[in-house]
């Protein structure tokens, strides 16, 4: 628990120092005060990409080493994922809508691929929680992480590829048109939310390990069941 | 017995279940062909709306219902039968091959009696020569469902809300499918290229085939 | 000999949950065990582990000279048969046409399922289907599909419950068809009287372990 509390203080600090910076840095000229979100959407969508990598080598790692600490990374890694995800979802729709005038970009791949691992690691999380015998559960939710690996690339291609065949925004929120001190702010809150991110990931693996320990005390399974109290029949 | 065999055996049994109960037939297919139905009611009946749209609510419907006829309950394996293949030696992968073979088959009549049902009520604007793409489109986005709903339903097997729950897993995942199915006509009317269309379309189902076969055995056991 | 079963301080979890714990159990070909037990106290997690379909935890299980830990058990798991607790008949299907399905799955010529259908007296109604037919009609399908595949170890979980005497006759007979090639059996029912009556050995589970046995 030591190691969580030093890098939750870390992450904090870490995270106040990036707020501090997205919120001195001179507006855009372009996109005035809706710039200061450049310290949130794209580190939001950098950890919940780097979650979900995560997820996917913890999956695979799982399928072939069978040991139970790939499955509470993997899953812990989900967990923290999907909550990035949605706050990069959500703050880059309030930026398009300010931007670009609508708050959802069909043909822009990442934020396709991005809403569809939200949904495929929200199936993961549902699945999860209906199976309680662990090793089915790591199991099951190993090989949906697989599959999700050979398919979401295939989700971005499609429509990077569909993509082609339409002209994309002539102004894009990540352009060049940025100050370099909001770019910095970006690039400080990219390392402050990856700070955040094993923070959350490591705490939430100190508690699937207790949720472990306390499943493996518990009696043999049957020793619960006691014979009957047959001379008590009638008098119930 | 050889892979192949014990692949067309379970996919033999399967059919022959499915003919007999027939919910492909008598409920999922039905219900697709009142969902098309819907959608010109929803748009006031505009005609030239319909007519332009006529192929897009097939590709949705196709795949929203589709996943239906893959996760249907006769595919279902109960703990008793799986573990009677297990005791056989049925290779898992044969397993799941045989269970997409005949998943496939039903698809791909369910996919050809819905478009046919589009085309009768929605009279679609279609440039020249989109009938064989529209074909083969058809079949490579049968073959995909089939293999992407088959390992949902063996990830979600035995739980409560296992349709729900599938479905839940398939539909992102199918996005390649829905792209590269729509746009295939698409490229027609542009007049450009519909090979990467359908490469795409052949790439997923050659992911899914090689993940659906690989991970047959972890699946096998995870289900037991 | 070797052992057709062995079980080396077996421990078995499931639902995060020891079930078997240090479990020991050695099966010489020709043996009948009975395994009694009160409820929940892992006697069909013994068969299943037994059957090779889940795996020890802890210690080792070795089935037909084959670690139940390791991989390829294609030929162990042909070599054993298995009646649990409800037959894993498809109801769509008639009896024969499931019996016939075994057969084809398992590479077994086709012409024994109906003289196996009528050693197990379903000759007649084989055309029935499954999920029209009893409980003690889809019992002897399993039965029948044992005759067919001839297994070396023979497991049955309650296989006599809710059967008719002949039935029952007709399961004594798969045993002792298995002992005589050898083969050895592991029978678990809360009937005491039928174990000590079949078995060679009789052995009771509680809490996660085997308790003395009697000859």
């Amino acid at each position: 628990m030591t190691r969580v509390r030093v890098l939750m203080s870390l992450a904090a600090v870490a995270v106040g120092i990036g707020l501090w910076f997205a919120l001195t840095a001179p507006p855009d000229a372009l996109q005035g005060e809706y710039a200061r979100l450049l310290g949130i959407h794209p580190p939001s969508m950098w950890v919940a990409f780097l979650a979900f990598g995560v997820t996917a080598l913890g999956s695979i790692m799982w399928l072939i080493k069978k040991t139970d600490r790939w499955d509470r990374l993997a899953s812990s890694s989900v967990e923290v994922g999907v909550i990035f995800t949605a706050i990069g979802l959500f703050t880059g729709m309030v930026w398009g809508q300010a931007v670009w005038g609508t708050p959802w970009d069909w043909q822009d791949p990442r934020l396709m691929s991005t809403l569809v691992m939200f949904f495929v690691y929200l199936g993961y999380i549902a699945l999860r929680n209906a199976i309680d015998d662990p090793t089915v559960r790591a199991r099951r939710s190993a090989i949906l992480g697989a599959i999700a690996v050979v398919q979401v690339p295939l989700v971005y291609f499609s429509v990077n590829l569909f993509r082609t065949l339409h002209q994309t925004q002539s102004i894009r929120p990540d352009g060049s048109t940025m100050p370099d001190e909001m770019l910095l702010a970006m690039a400080v809150n990219m390392v402050a939310f990856t700070i955040l991110y094993i923070a959350l990931v490591v705490a939430r693996i100190e508690v699937a390990k207790v949720e472990a320990e306390n499943a493996r005390e518990e009696a043999v399974a049957g020793e619960a069941v006691r014979p009957p109290r047959l001379s008590e029949v009638e008098d119930v | 017995m050889s892979f192949w065999r014990q692949a067309l055996e379970i996919a033999r049994v399967d059919l022959t279940v499915e003919q007999r109960v027939g919910s492909t037939l008598r409920i999922t297919l039905p219900f697709a062909v009142v969902a098309l139905i819907v959608f010109p009611l929803a748009l006031g009946l505009q005609l030239g709306v319909i007519s332009a749209i006529g192929v897009g609510v097939f590709w949705a419907l196709g795949i929203l219902y589709g996943m239906q006829v893959a996760l249907r309950q006769s595919a279902t394996d109960g703990r008793e039968r799986r573990d009677l293949h297990a005791l056989l030696g049925v290779d898992p992968a044969a397993r799941f091959t045989g269970r997409v073979i005949s998943g496939g088959v039903l698809m791909v009549g369910f996919l050809l009696v819905l478009l046919g049902a589009m085309t009768v009520l929605f009279d679609p604007l279609l440039p020249e020569g989109a009938w064989p793409v529209l074909l083969l489109s058809t079949l490579l986005v049968a073959i995909g469902l089939t293999e992407l709903a088959t390992l949902a339903g063996e990830v979600t097997s035995g739980l409560s809300n296992r349709s729900v729950l599938a479905s839940l897993i398939v539909a992102p995942l199918a996005l390649p499918l829905i792209i590269g199915a729509s746009q295939s006509v698409g490229a027609l009317e542009r007049d450009t290229s519909i090979l990467p269309w359908i490469l795409l379309l052949i790439a997923s189902d050659l992911a899914l085939a090689v993940a659906g076969v690989g991970l047959a055995q972890p699946l096998e056991e995870a289900t037991r | 000999m070797e052992p057709v079963a062995h079980f080396d301080k077996a421990g078995v979890s499931l639902g995060g949950r020891p079930v078997l714990r240090g479990l020991d159990l050695i099966v010489a070909p020709r043996e009948i065990v009975g395994i009694s037990g009160p409820n929940g106290s892992g006697k069909t997690t013994l068969i299943r582990t037994a059957a090779t379909l889940t795996t020890p935890d802890r210690g080792s299980v070795t089935i037909l000279g084959k670690d139940t830990r390791g991989r390829d058990l294609g030929a162990t798991r042909r070599s054993i048969g298995m009646i649990g607790h409800s037959p894993g008949l498809i109801g769509e299907l008639t009896l024969g046409e499931n019996l016939d399905h075994v057969a084809r799955l398992a590479g077994i010529e086709r012409a024994r399922v109906g003289r196996a259908l009528d050693v197990v007296g379903l000759g007649e109604v084989a055309g029935r289907r499954a999920e029209a037919s009893s409980f003690g009609m889809r019992r002897r399908v399993e039965i029948a599909r044992l005759l067919l595949t001839k297994p070396r170890l023979l497991l049955l979980d309650e296989a006599a419950s809710g059967l008719d005497e002949a039935a029952r006759q007709l399961i004594d007979a798969l045993v002792e068809s298995v002992c005589a090639r050898e083969g050895a059996c592991i029978v678990v029912s809360h009937d005491r009287a039928h174990l000590d009556g079949l078995c060679t050995r009789v052995t009771s589970l509680a809490g996660g372990s085997l308790e003395g046995s009697s000859a």
